[in-house]
């Protein structure tokens, strides 16, 4: 157990934990933000209090996250100083700067009307209210932008140069618009967005299966469902384009994620692996299915490759990432699971031309109900898969190609950083918990359908006015 | 040397005071409260509590994740460096938000709510102990090489300073948390909190005079600052114009004022504030590293205060405006309850 006194290590260790944790919560948040402007802007356009019950039922999962979300993304934040100290001293002018417009045009953006969102329906009118829950989910999906041009840089580090082991920038605009950062933006975007629609798709599909309401979830089914028709494609496509760009810009990581080690000369085609068991060790695979000619076709539509595809071979073992089998597979589940989900919008929707999903039938299409229960977790899944591609891929860099992530942590004696990773992997075990207890415990009790809607009543739903507010009128949602 | 790199440093010093200040100012009473949660006597009244804070508390720990995030882009050196010496202190606070910040709705769907009334209170207990200590750590010093970077031992932050710091800062918080409390509450709630306000007003200021007589007889640097013209006439104002904060703060809880003694306990904090910065100024690290060696490029700084400054009225102007929207007495039970 030798790594257990590597700081290095450790703090990579932590790192992982923390950053696995923390994104499985912004994943939903976003996505959902969106569903909640969905949901209200119908609401407010049909006037069918369905709607607006979804936006308060979805809402209070929303919160769950939220607040999860907060809790573990502090973590992640202080350890850039905590851990990786040489790391925050050599990119401070530029990721620490995102990082600070991450805070302040996202979060605190989100932060400060998630409040009026959840606990301000009846304290302002519904067109502000609706400002409210936009700006929510415009500061969600803005943070994606920020973290995903830090990350970005930090695969394809552009718009300055390091003097003295210090990137200064030259050009700002360069340096965010880095050669990663449009396609990974719109990755994550249409990721988390899938991952929610097909909570919100699994969780309705739980309820219409035990015939619990089930005409009120067709309706957030359908609402869903019609978006994952846009979604699921456009994401394999734009995680096509993804993969296109690390073959054009980082071999190793490229090289690793098909278990490749000998180089595939340009000009010729070359065989796709499907299943393999890469071997680091003797460099090269102990075991593998080929598909021939098909990794021409699966890069660029292509039989003969445009140009090679290196081998890890090419590189010395300090030079290139260690985990090969973990990224191999981790590619491998999440591509499987994009494919999959897009598989059963297909299906899903052919039901629904053939007038299989009216309220009537839609309970009698119990197969497919119980694929989309199954698929709640997928995206998730999906979502940590890419990352670990993404970021065990860059490795042995912290900055491709620039910092050595060796190079990049804090001098820190190694009990601190054990004990602090125990403390994240026992603290997060509970959360996890906690949350998956309560969550569920939010959905087993269902949508509260009897809630006074705002702007009906005969009572003025904004009570606005200074000096005339009384005890008795706190929101009905603060009153038990 | 020109204007530049002196300017924008202390520039940007000036806003990481301020995001450092609303941090301290609006987390502080949301921690206070916290705090004070844990002697509440009923599940009522805790619920009182936590609803008082269920609309503010993400909005104000922001203000935090901002300030590190300033840091971080503005000196880069100094945010490395003073994070991974005070990796204890820092990794303490770190705890103590996450069992915070998930008891909020963790506790309201649970039925056993003991353990996340415990989790919220202890929580907010340990995050301002974290803080305590590393806002001691930092005051204290922190060992380092001629590149900057940390070279002292794990536990360099630990002294008699440092603790007496942490026990004061509690009180800060439960103090403010307690004028909070008695602006956003009524009956018998309120009068308790007037008592604890007061109770927590004469706390601090013991604490306040340790300090102020511990800090030159510890530290070298405060010493030949603080006495050294013209800066002795500001540090002698700062006791005296405490001690009559404090003053009309108790005047104006024994008088039952509901929003004075929150405008007055802000103040007070403000008060110390500019004590401190003008200790500190113009180090990041005291003695061992200025603002102008830790900064960022000017470029970086340039670009930060365009986007990131510029933006500071808008943070203010929608954060008050929530303030507004949920304006008024808290009466009601456990928040958001549906």
């Amino acid at each position: 157990m030798h790594f257990l006194s590597d700081t290095v290590v450790l703090s990579r260790m932590q790192f992982a934990l923390t950053a696995i944790f923390h994104m499985i919560w912004p994943v939903l948040t976003t996505g959902l933000g969106i569903y909640l402007v969905l949901v209200e802007a119908l609401w407010l356009k049909t006037r069918n209090p369905d709607y607006y019950y979804q936006a308060r039922f979805w809402s209070k999962l929303y919160l769950l996250n939220f607040g999860i979300g907060v809790a573990s993304g502090i973590p992640m934040e202080f350890q850039f100083g905590t851990n990786w100290a040489p790391f925050s001293e050599a990119v401070g002018n530029f990721f620490g700067s995102i990082i600070g417009f991450e805070a302040s045009w996202s979060f605190m953006l989100e932060a400060a009307f998630l409040g009026i969102m959840v606990f301000g329906w009846e304290r302002v009118n519904p067109t502000i209210h609706i400002v409210a829950t936009i700006l929510v989910a415009f500061g969600a999906n803005l943070s994606t932008f920020w973290i995903l041009t830090a990350n970005s840089w930090m695969q394809t580090p552009a718009g300055g140069q390091f003097n003295d082991g210090i990137f200064v920038v030259n050009d700002y605009f360069q340096a965010i618009f880095n050669p990663f950062m449009a396609v990974s933006v719109a990755h994550m975007f249409l990721a988390t967005l899938e991952t929610s629609l097909f909570v919100i798709g699994g969780i309705s599909a739980w309820y219409i299966i035990n015939q619990r309401h089930p005409a009120f979830f067709s309706k957030a089914f359908k609402v869903a469902l019609a978006t994952a028709i846009a979604v699921a494609p456009l994401q394999i496509y734009v995680g096509h384009l993804s993969g296109e760009q690390v073959y054009h810009r980082q071999p190793t990581k490229m090289a690793a994620m098909e278990a490749l080690w000998e180089t595939q000369p340009a000009g010729a085609p070359a065989d796709w692996s499907l299943v393999a068991l890469p071997n680091t060790q003797a460099e090269k695979n102990d075991w593998e299915i080929k598909v021939p000619n098909a990794l021409g076709l699966i890069l660029e539509f292509k039989l003969n490759l445009s140009e090679s595809v290196q081998g890890l071979k090419e590189y010395a073992p300090s030079d290139r990432p260690g985990m090969v089998g973990l990224i191999y597979y981790s590619f491998r589940t999440m591509i499987a699971i994009g494919f999959f989900l897009a598989g059963l919008m297909l299906l899903t929707t052919l039901q629904w031309l053939r007038g299989k999903l009216s309220p009537e039938t839609i309970a009698s299409q119990r197969w497919l109900l119980r694929g989309w229960i199954f698929s709640a977790p997928l995206g998730y899944i999906a979502v940590e898969s890419g990352w670990i591609v993404r970021c065990v891929g860059r490795q042995p860099w912290v900055v491709y190609g620039q910092i050595r992530t060796a190079d990049a942590v804090s001098n820190l004696p190694p009990g601190n950083v054990l004990t602090t990773l125990i403390g994240f992997a026992t603290t997060y075990t509970v959360l996890f918990i906690g949350a998956l207890y309560f969550g569920s415990r939010i959905i087993r009790r269902g949508p509260r359908l009897d809630l006074p809607i705002p702007g009906i009543e005969d009572k003025p739903a904004v009570n606005t006015e200074p000096g005339k507010f009384t005890p008795d009128e706190r929101p009905v949602e603060a009153q038990q | 040397m020109d204007t530049l790199t002196y300017f924008l440093p202390q520039v940007w010093f000036g806003i990481l005071a301020l995001f450092l200040f609303l941090y301290v100012m609006l987390d502080g009473f949301d921690l206070g409260v916290g705090i004070l949660s844990l002697t509440s006597s009923s599940e009522e009244r805790r619920g009182i509590l936590m609803t008082s804070l269920s609309n503010v508390w993400d909005a104000n720990e922001t203000w935090l994740v901002l300030m590190g995030g300033s840091l971080f882009g503005a000196f880069p050196l100094a945010y490395g460096t003073i994070l991974s010496a005070l990796y204890i202190p820092i990794f303490i606070m770190l705890f103590g938000i996450i069992f915070r910040a998930v008891a909020f709705e963790f506790r309201e769907q649970s039925n056993r709510k003991f353990f996340w009334n415990t989790a919220f209170g202890a929580g907010s207990f340990v995050v301002a102990t974290g803080q305590g200590l590393a806002l001691g750590g930092v005051l204290a010093g922190i060992p380092v090489d001629s590149a900057g970077h940390f070279t002292g031992s794990t536990w360099g932050w630990l002294n008699l300073p440092s603790v007496l710091v942490t026990l004061t800062l509690i009180q800060g918080y439960v103090l403010i948390g307690s004028t909070y409390l008695v602006w956003k509450t009524e009956g018998e709630l309120q009068q308790t909190h007037y008592r604890t306000a007061k109770l927590a007003a004469i706390t601090t200021l013991t604490g306040a005079i340790l300090i102020t007589i511990a800090t030159p007889i510890f530290y070298e640097y405060a010493r030949t600052r603080l006495f050294q013209a013209p800066q002795v006439y500001i540090f002698a104002a700062i006791p005296v114009l405490g001690i009559l904060l404090i003053t009309l703060l108790l005047r104006s809880l024994n008088r039952k004022e509901e929003r004075w003694p929150f405008i007055l306990t802000i103040l007070l904090f403000l008060l110390t504030f500019v004590g401190l910065a003008l200790v500190v100024f113009p180090y990041i690290i005291p003695t061992k590293i200025t603002i102008y060696q830790a900064a960022a490029d000017p470029s970086a700084l340039v670009f930060m205060l365009i986007f990131v400054g510029g933006l500071i009225p808008v943070m203010l102007f929608y954060n008050l405006y929530q303030y507004i929207v949920f304006r008024g007495k808290v009466t009601s039970g456990p928040y958001g309850g549906e």
